[in-house]
């Protein structure tokens, strides 16, 4: 505790004596508050980088514009009225999917550029490293798509995610299987199909212990390296199993190949629950077109839940109307964390980067002001947001389907996942 | 056990692959005494030139074999005049970082003009093939590739033994001197094996688009393969490169039933042990 | 330079004579103490002329990288054994430090334990290695990094493709951790390791042991058949390349407080430490501190010229200016320098 406060301390002071960082403008109030984006804008990610980028790029637009009408927090006004009317600025940098790019980027763009705080950075192993850069510079760092449950674990000061985490997926999974045991599915074995990576490997240890918490034994858990060229002999590792659900932790690339590979050996497990990531891209379904069908997966935010969260709607139209491709729950993620951020701004009044943090800590957010099927937005202790919920979702006749939980399911799941691909 | 058979079955498959993209780097070797780093990038750009054969002009990565051979060619003979022929004869560091150095830029260049993003090849005609006996399935882009590849490596092996150009580019490299005193110029020998070379190389790269994908970083788990299939199967040996090939390949699948994640590693501790063991490799002379 | 019309073929474990290099002269009108002095005031005075944040980082990471390529500068440049994974050595400095400190460890007990490590690595897989030829052996570098990558990624203990995390504590010299608003102290202590591994790789050249490597260099046959203990040496002179590398390694991840296979023990990175040593010039004494500046600033250049559209032009830089000095200069810009300034002062001889 001791450490923590007098490096917060110091960074305080070196910050103050530094003098303000991330403001345009002249003396005491600015017309610009500048934030950082971290994306993966380049490399095997860069379809989902890209996406998350629009997402956060459309809330700098609501933020500055005008939205009258628009049931959202700093819509109707124009730019960010607790700090004299400054327009929000986003200054984006490459992460390339690499940690250390990722973090290299925050201290390009905080140095030079003084930036009041980073958003980011999609990949839950860059968000890591970038977060912890952050935390050293002593500015706050906005998380919304990254679910590895250990970036929360790690005693941040300055870390703050939106987003659900993938224990909270997890957990809504679990009780998805419970549901289907009600109605009489067999649901006694898992596997875990998973990248080796920060992402992958840490959703497969959440997993696996709430599969253990509900009693269910572990079949298969089975790892691999994301640029694997072949995934056939994953596959038929966990085939040999028969596990009753599988698992996917995977990204875009090898989310695809999983599919084709599961078509060319003809083999369906009863449920396929993927924790996002690849299976939220939309290169997915673009990629693979019907032989996708019946994949379900767990997601922050789908286009059904327009119904119980009406500025959803607006916003995912004005989305697909700018970007002309549907917003995911990635960009619908990216979206809301930096709305939550221009409010903490907003409330802090100022610039400086211990007021925004301050305000981050406090800020409360309620259901209704969102664009997500969440109970809120609070910040405990360790920086995530206690209301954050996921729901899953299931790709039926080509198009993804809520199925759980009933407030938001538009139908029923089809169980096994074979039956969703017969013609 | 039907599934070990499988992992067979694909081994052979991909190994017969392997044995090709090899074939490029041990006629290189064994004519003219230079390892060229450079050759997984070639068969990386025979990957991308059939895939834009396809996104462009819609040819099927089978049609497209010839445009892909010629593409390797025209670059494996750029690099020659431009950076093996002025290296010959120096220090095996220049070479060395000469080739190292090719490979780099041709990483560079893929990444730079066509990004980072993988490219594949969908819709192909051999799609819808697929044989299966015994619970034992064999898709129908993997048997095209691996016949194609095949096919290809006895013609090379065939024209270096029967011919009477391939006679003479083995006689260049076996002893350069007293090839020019029957007539035989070497460096027109040089420049013809690099050509053959080429040509090998685009068509496994065009053969590899039928079950992967293109991507900048393609190059550098092939050409890991190749020398391992070129250590293993012996330096300078085409018939070498082609057993060889398929023993990697079957090992690899094998590995790859009880531990995916090692099979890269399994396959450069063969290269260490038989380099170390054996240096002439299988079917090698010395 | 030898003028083979090809060059002969032998067996793997045999060598081919290699054409000599050119000694450097040290007959100049210039103290031998005065380049090094010139070099370090340079280093010294860097981060008070230049005072930005993005100078100070670049500095920082062309001294680290500086070290590494000096290492493997020893092996390759000097004993004529060209690596490509001398990455392995990095990361075994990187990983080992950042174990102990994670288990409580001082870094600077930390570091230094990391070094005697990764000298024992080099002689062990340095044993059956050096026995191959240039090509194979090169080759079979590459195969113990990438082997040592896959280990690494797949072992929960060594963080797997996760990596490891440093904890943040109080900064300190002691913890070797400082603020990074003001990374000098970084810079400084890196200069400090430059140091070091310049006094002893200086030591270790200016011996015997140093007249033995470049005589193996030049030919290892002729250099057996006066006696010189070859494979001993090599091991001799990979240890000591190994643990400066590893000095790279170990300061580093003290500056970035994580390590994971990709950025310590990549192919990408073993071949940077090649292309500095060779940019600069390979088996001269600073030619690596050369090319890592280059290179470096050259990266940082190009990386953010497209930045956003992954078109980044820095590979292809690299590929392009070490295929250059390979095929018109092997001996780098050092090399170019020196056969410039002779061809100045032949002209001054013969305007006289």
């Amino acid at each position: 505790m001791r450490r923590r406060a007098s490096v917060a301390l110091l960074t305080t002071l070196v910050l103050g004596l530094a003098g303000c960082g991330g403001a345009e403008g002249s003396g005491d109030r600015p017309t610009e508050v500048k934030i950082a984006g971290l994306w993966p804008l380049s490399g095997t990610n860069a379809t989902q980088g890209t996406d998350v980028l629009h997402g956060a790029e459309l809330a700098v637009e609501i933020v500055n514009g005008v939205y009258d009408g628009l049931e959202l927090p700093l819509a109707a006004e124009a730019g960010l009225p607790g700090v004299g009317g400054a327009k929000l600025k986003l200054v984006t940098g490459d992460t390339q999917g690499k940690p250390e790019i990722g973090a290299s980027e925050v201290d390009r763009l905080a140095a030079n550029g003084g930036v009041a705080a980073v958003v980011g950075s999609y990949q839950s192993g860059v968000t890591l490293t970038a977060s912890q850069r952050a935390e050293r510079l002593g500015i706050p760092f906005v998380n919304g798509e990254s679910s590895s449950s250990a970036l929360t674990e790690r005693g941040l000061k300055w870390f703050f995610r939106t987003g659900p985490s993938d224990q909270t997926f997890a957990t809504t999974m679990f009780d998805y299987l419970d549901a289907r045991k009600q109605k009489g599915d067999v649901v006694r074995t898992i596997g875990v199909l998973h990248t080796n990576d920060q992402f992958g490997n840490d959703g497969a240890d959440v997993t696996k212990k709430v599969a253990a918490e509900r009693g269910l034994q572990l079949a298969a858990d089975v790892s691999f390296d994301p640029t694997a060229a072949d995934l056939g002999s994953q596959v038929t590792q966990v085939r040999s199993k028969q596990p009753d659900v599988l698992f996917v932790l995977a990204y875009t690339d090898a989310a695809i190949k999983l599919m084709k590979t599961l078509d060319q050996l003809g083999y369906y497990p009863p449920a396929l629950l993927a924790y996002g990531a690849g299976f939220s891209d939309p290169a997915f379904l673009t990629g693979l077109g019907a032989t996708a069908n019946g994949a379900s997966s767990r997601a922050a935010w789908a286009q059904e839940i327009a119904e119980k969260r009406p500025a959803a709607k607006t916003i995912a139209d004005l989305f697909q109307q700018k970007y002309g491709a549907p917003m995911t729950e990635n960009s619908a993620r990216s979206f809301t964390a930096i709305l939550a951020l221009a409010q903490a701004i907003n409330a802090a009044g100022s610039v400086e980067p211990e007021a925004i943090r301050t305000a981050l800590s406090a800020l409360k957010v309620p259901a209704d002001q969102l664009i997500m099927p969440w109970d809120g937005i609070t910040f405990d202790a360790k920086g995530q947001n206690t209301g954050a919920r996921g729901v899953v979702q299931q790709l039926i006749d080509g198009k993804y389907r809520v199925v759980f939980p009933a407030e938001f399911a538009t139908v029923d799941g089809v169980w096994p996942m074979s039956k969703a691909r017969q013609k | 056990m039907t599934d070990l058979v499988q992992a067979v079955v694909n081994g052979v498959l991909i190994g017969s692959v392997f044995a090709l993209v090899a074939v490029g780097l041990t006629l290189i070797y064994g004519v003219m005494d230079i390892v060229n780093f450079a050759h997984g990038e070639m068969v990386m750009l025979g990957m991308y030139s059939s895939f834009f054969a396809w996104s462009l002009f819609g040819l099927d990565p089978l049609v497209s074999l010839p445009i892909t051979g010629a593409a390797v060619v025209v670059t494996g003979a750029l690099m020659y005049y431009g950076v093996i022929g002025p290296v010959l004869g120096k220090s095996p560091l220049a070479q060395i970082i000469a080739t190292f150095g090719v490979q780099v830029f041709l990483r560079g260049l893929a990444q730079f003009l066509w990004t980072p993003d993988t490219r594949t090849v969908n819709g192909l005609w051999a799609d819808d093939l697929k044989l299966s006996f015994g619970g034992v399935v064999i898709g129908g882009p993997q048997l095209i590739m691996a016949v194609g590849a095949l096919v290809t490596t006895l013609a090379v092996a065939l024209f270096m033994s029967r011919t009477r150009i391939g006679g003479a580019i083995r006689a260049a490299g076996e002893d350069p001197a007293a090839a020019s005193l029957q007539g035989i110029d070497p460096r027109r020998m040089y420049a013809l094996a690099w050509v053959i070379a080429g040509a090998a190389t685009g068509i496994a790269g065009g053969l590899l688009m039928n079950a992967y994908s293109a991507s900048p970083t393609a190059g550098v788990t092939f050409v890991l393969m190749a020398f391992v299939v070129v250590a293993l199967g012996g330096f300078g040996s085409i018939a070498g490169a082609a057993v060889a090939g398929v023993l990697v390949g079957v090992a690899q699948g094998v590995v790859g039933l009880y531990a995916p994640s090692y099979t890269l590693a399994i396959a450069l501790a063969l290269y260490l042990l038989v380099v170390l063991v054996r240096p002439q490799g299988l079917l090698g002379t010395r | 330079m030898s003028d083979l019309a090809a060059p002969t073929k032998d067996s793997p474990t045999t060598d081919s004579a290699q054409p000599a290099v050119e000694r450097e002269t040290a007959r100049r009108s210039w103290p031998g103490w005065a380049t090094p002095a010139l070099i370090f005031a340079a280093l010294v005075a860097y981060p008070f002329v230049l005072r930005d944040s993005a100078a100070h980082n670049i500095g920082i990471l062309a001294l680290t990288y500086a070290i590494a390529a000096s290492g493997w500068n020893l092996l390759g440049g000097y004993t004529g054994q060209v690596s490509f994974g001398h990455a392995l050595y990095f990361g075994t400095g990187a990983y080992a430090t950042a174990m102990l400190v994670r288990a409580g460890m001082s870094p600077w007990l930390a570091i230094a334990l990391s070094l005697p490590m990764a000298a024992l690595l080099a002689v062990i897989t340095g044993y059956p290695v050096f026995r191959l030829r240039s090509h194979y052996y090169s080759i079979a570098t590459i195969a113990v990094a990438e082997i040592a990558l896959v280990l690494v990624t797949n072992s929960s203990w060594l963080g797997q493709a996760n990596g490891m995390e440093l904890p943040i504590t109080t900064p300190s010299l002691a913890n070797l951790q400082f603020s990074l608003q003001d990374k000098r102290p970084y810079y400084f202590v890196a200069l400090g390791f430059f140091a070091l591994a310049a006094g002893a790789l200086a030591l270790f050249l200016r011996g015997r042991a140093g007249s033995y490597v470049r005589a193996i260099r030049d030919d290892q046959f002729a250099a057996a058949a006066v006696g010189i203990p070859v494979h001993r040496y090599k091991l001799a002179a990979a240890a000591v390349s190994a643990a400066v590398t590893a000095l790279a390694g170990g300061f580093y991840v003290m500056f970035v407080l994580f390590i994971d296979p990709s950025s310590g023990l990549g192919l990408d990175l073993s071949v940077s430490f090649t292309l500095m040593a060779v940019l600069g010039g390979a088996g001269r004494f600073w030619g690596p501190l050369l090319g890592a500046w280059v290179l470096v600033i050259v990266q940082d250049v190009t990386r953010h010229q497209f930045s956003g559209t992954g078109r980044s032009i820095d590979l292809l830089l690299y590929g392009a200016l070490i295929t250059v000095i390979a095929v018109t200069e092997p001996g780098g810009i050092l090399a170019l320098f020196a056969r410039l300034r002779r061809r100045l002062t032949r002209r001054r001889k013969e305007i006289r």
